[in-house]
Formats: structure tokens, sequence, C-alpha cells
């Protein structure tokens, strides 16, 4: 097929997908995954150059939105109990996938970092979701559990970035322009914002997306992922959309609308159903691999900082879906793993951003008017 | 008096606007007390963006916020003075649930809301049939 015929293909595909989550009420990143996966199997399509592209960038405009998501006055105010839980729901997970991954499946040490780095991650949004919903995110065990979660995910960001950068001179720029964006972009933008924006051309937008593609650029050379500091920059600049509720959303609007369908549809176009299916086995082990420690290592904190709801919390600090697939993506890029790795993490990703969710929803679900009377009894 | 408090259950389908009618016509006639229930339902389930699971509440406080405004509105022209409540969840378990801890003797629903999933996994309906404390009258 053509490249044009490829995307007339996809952006059928990317429409059905939005319908059916609309209908279904599930999100619309798994149908599109789901989606990818059929289309990539069933056509036998490879992933075009174009999507290829489309899909890292959109990758790392994810990775900005994550941390333009995140409440730095809550996380300074809950420090303690979101980095304590936040690093250790990282750390575990990490450490005991990378070992099993080296030492139990025999896959090289760059693929264990990987695998470690992509089943170590919590959902941002999943955990959101189930919060908001039940009106726990007015809690404060809600407060706690998203707070712990940003801890994570940084955890992953910095892991993704470092682990694999080379020490060539291109990291001297590639550290230098992240600090002076982190620095310099919260600073001039109240100024860019007030004489340029506001306007259907959009310039804010593109600012940002210039020091994104600057930073994947830079990240490149440097043989690392930008995925740190555009989190980062994400971070620093929360504040300021915290206070410009339709920048941020003019964002979501372009990123939703074109950027994020290509990037799920890519990582379900490179899992191989057939490659799963004859590791059922390894699929098993390393869905296990994530769960135990995550359940494991949280439980005693999360007993701690969010009693009487440890399990709770627990649970779904272990659940994963968007960073997941930015660091499996990024292994299967970057050639350090082969498409059978990369279909049996991303499948990993998928069961932990579901099975846990249905289990902590159906079975330990906190009632929000209890907790919040809690709250204000100081309890 | 055969109801004196009666539960509506509304999302804003035409089924459940011809729910509406006939509760309102019943708590006219009954004298009942009346309270429409609103069920935001799930957001999406496993989302993969902060900013997707924000825009759907959003787009559903605003869309039940003015459902309230319009059934509140209704029932006032029919002289019946309606209590609205919205909830989040699933419908059929907030329903029973709600009608439970309320002591209503009667709940009054559509046959069918306006989700593909009612249709695949069985209606609302028939889930308050099986579960609801009460009476249940389903319209048509």
């Amino acid at each position: 097929l053509s490249d044009i015929a490829v995307a007339a293909v996809l952006a059928a595909t990317v429409l059905l997908a939005s319908t059916i989550s609309v209908e279904l009420g599930l999100s619309v990143a798994l149908i599109e995954l789901f989606a990818g996966v059929l289309v990539g199997n069933a056509f036998s399509l490879d992933v075009p150059s174009w999507l290829d592209f489309i899909g890292t960038f959109a990758g790392i405009v994810l990775t900005f939105l994550a941390g333009a998501e995140v409440d730095v006055p809550q996380l300074r105010r809950e420090w303690k109990a979101s980095f304590s839980i936040g690093l250790l729901s990282f750390f575990g997970p990490f450490v005991v996938v990378a070992l099993l991954a080296y030492y139990g499946l025999g896959w090289n040490h760059r693929q264990a970092e990987i695998a470690g780095i992509a089943l170590s991650t919590t959902s941002l949004a999943v955990v959101y979701a189930v919060l908001v919903e039940t009106g726990l995110n007015r809690t404060v065990i809600g407060k706690r559990l998203m707070s712990a979660t940003f801890v994570t995910d940084l955890g992953t960001a910095a892991a993704l970035s470092i682990l694999f950068i080379k020490p060539t001179l291109w990291a001297l720029p590639f550290v230098g322009v992240s600090v002076l964006l982190v620095a310099a972009l919260p600073a001039v933008t109240p100024w860019f914002f007030s004489r340029y924006g506001d306007r259907v051309i959009e310039p804010e937008i593109k600012l940002v997306f210039a020091c994104l593609f600057l930073l994947m650029w830079l990240g490149a050379r440097a043989h690392s992922h930008a995925v740190l500091p555009a989190f980062v920059l994400g971070l620093v600049m929360s504040g300021h959309y915290a206070s410009h509720r339709k920048e941020q959303e003019r964002m979501r609007v372009v990123a939703f609308a074109f950027l994020t369908p290509f990037f799920f549809l890519k990582g379900g176009m490179n899992v191989s159903l057939g490659a799963l299916w004859a590791n059922l086995g390894v699929l098993a082990l390393l869905f296990g691999g994530k769960m135990v420690p995550k359940l494991a290592g949280v439980y005693p904190l999360a007993r701690r900082f969010t009693a009487p709801h440890a399990v709770f919390t627990t649970l779904l600090l272990s659940t994963g879906l968007t960073f997941g697939t930015i660091s499996s993506l990024y292994g299967l890029n970057a050639g350090i793993i082969d498409r059978t790795q990369f279909s049996l993490l991303i499948a990993v990703v998928v069961l932990s951003a579901i099975v846990p969710t249905v289990i902590a929803q159906r079975f330990f679900q906190p009632h929000a008017e209890g907790e919040l009377a809690r709250d204000r009894a100081g309890g | 008096m055969p109801f004196s408090r009666i539960l509506v259950a509304v999302d804003g389908s035409e089924s459940s606007d011809r729910a509406f009618a006939k509760a309102l016509e019943l708590a006219v006639l009954t004298r009942a007390q009346m309270t429409a229930l609103a069920i935001e339902g799930p957001l999406p389930a496993y989302a993969a963006t902060i900013g997707e699971v924000d825009e759907v509440k959003r787009e559903k406080d605003a869309f039940f916020r003015a459902l309230a405004e319009r059934v509140r509105a209704e029932a006032a022209r029919s002289g019946v003075e309606l209590e609205v409540e919205l909830r989040a969840g699933h419908a059929a378990e907030t329903i029973s649930s709600f009608a439970a801890e309320g002591g209503y003797d009667l709940v009054v629903l559509g046959h069918r809301g306006h989700f593909l999933r009612d249709h695949l996994l069985g209606s609302t309906a028939d889930r308050v049939v099986e579960h609801a404390p009460c009476p249940v009258m389903i319209v048509r």
C-alpha cells in the first residue's frame, strides 16, 4: 500500500476508535492501541516512516502534557508521602523486572533495563479517572495518591533519559539546552503568550512544539531520550496552565485530534499477536514481575500514609499505560528490544491498566463522603 | 395513597424523558414526593491522559446541570416540587441503593439509555428490576 493509502486506512481507524470509545465509555487510547494491533496483524501493515515520526513526537507531547498536569503545591505539601510511596513504586518493579528479564529470560542488560522501566510506571490518567469518578480526588488519600503517581512517573522519565545516554559531546548541549529551557520557558511565557497568544494561528502551541522538537533532536544526538526534559518542562509550565485553562485545552485538542491517535496506533501496529501467543508463559512472568514488587513494596508504606485504604492505593499504583508504552516504543525504535519483546511489554502494560483497576474498584473502593468526613475530623 | 415517594431516573435520553413525564403524571395524581436521580455514569475507563478524563468530566457536568434545570422547570410547571440528585457511578447499582436508602416506594425509568453498552451488557432497567427494593415502572 502507498503511504497515502495507509494514511486513509489509519484515519478511518482513528475515527472508528473515537466513536467506539464514546459508545463503550472506554479510553480512546486503549481502543486505538487495540485497533493498531488488529490493523497491523490483519493487513500485515508495516509502520510507515511518517507514522513512526509522528508517533515519536506524540510520545513527547504526551509526556509534556503529563508534566503539565502536576499539582506542584500539592506535591510540596505531601512531599514525604509522595516521594516515599512514589519512589518505592518505581524502584521495586524496576529492579525486580530488570533482574527477572536479565537472569530469568536471558535478555541483555539494555533490554532488561527497558523492561524494568516500562513495567515500573504508574498510570496518572487511570488513577485520576478512578479518583474523579468516585469523588476521592477531593480527599487527602486521593491527593497523596496523585502526588505519588507523579513521582513514580518522574522516576520512569529520569531512568529513560539517563540510563541510555552515551558519554559523547552531544550530551552537553542536550543537558545544557534542557536546563536552559526549563529555566527560561516559564519566565518567557507570560510575555510571549500575552503578546502573541489567543489567536487561531496558535503561536503558544508552536512555541512549545519548537522546544520539544529541539529537545528530541538533541536527545537523539546524545543517544538519550527527551522524555525527562519534556516532563520537567511540562511540570514547570503547570502553574501557568493552571491559571490559563483555555491554553491547556487548545494544546489538548491538537494533541488528541492528530498526534496521540497515531502514537497509540503505532504502538498497537508493532504488537505481534503470534509472538504473544507463543510466549504466554513469559507474559505471565513479566506481569507477575510488575505486580508482585508493586504490591509488596508499596503496601507497607500505603498502610502508613493512606490507611485504612492501603490495598486500594497499592492496586491503583500498580496500573500503567502511557509511560509504559512510551518506554517500550523507545526501546523498539532505538533497536534495543525486538518486536517480540515489545509485544510482551505492551501486553503487560495494557493488562496492568485493566486488572488492578477492576479489582480496586470492585472490591476496595472507599466511599468518598466517608473519607471527606474523616478528613474534616482530622482522621 | 398508592405511592408517597417516587424516584425517577433521568439521563437526558428520549426514553428517560418519557419516563420522567409518566412519573410526573403519577406524582400529580398521587400527590407523591418526587426525586429525579441523574447518574453521571463512568468516566473513560483506562484513560491514557488526564486531559481525556477532564474533558469528559466537564462535558458531563455541563450536560447534567442543564438536565437538572430542565426537569426542575418541567416539574414546576406541573406544580410538583422536585428534588434533583446527581450521583457518579454505575447506573443500576446507584439507582437501587439510592432507592433503598431514601425509602422510595416506586422507581420509574426508561427502558433504554443512550449508551451502546446498555445493549451489549443488558439494560440498566433489567438490572434495576433485579436489585431494587420496591416496585419498578419501566416506561416504553
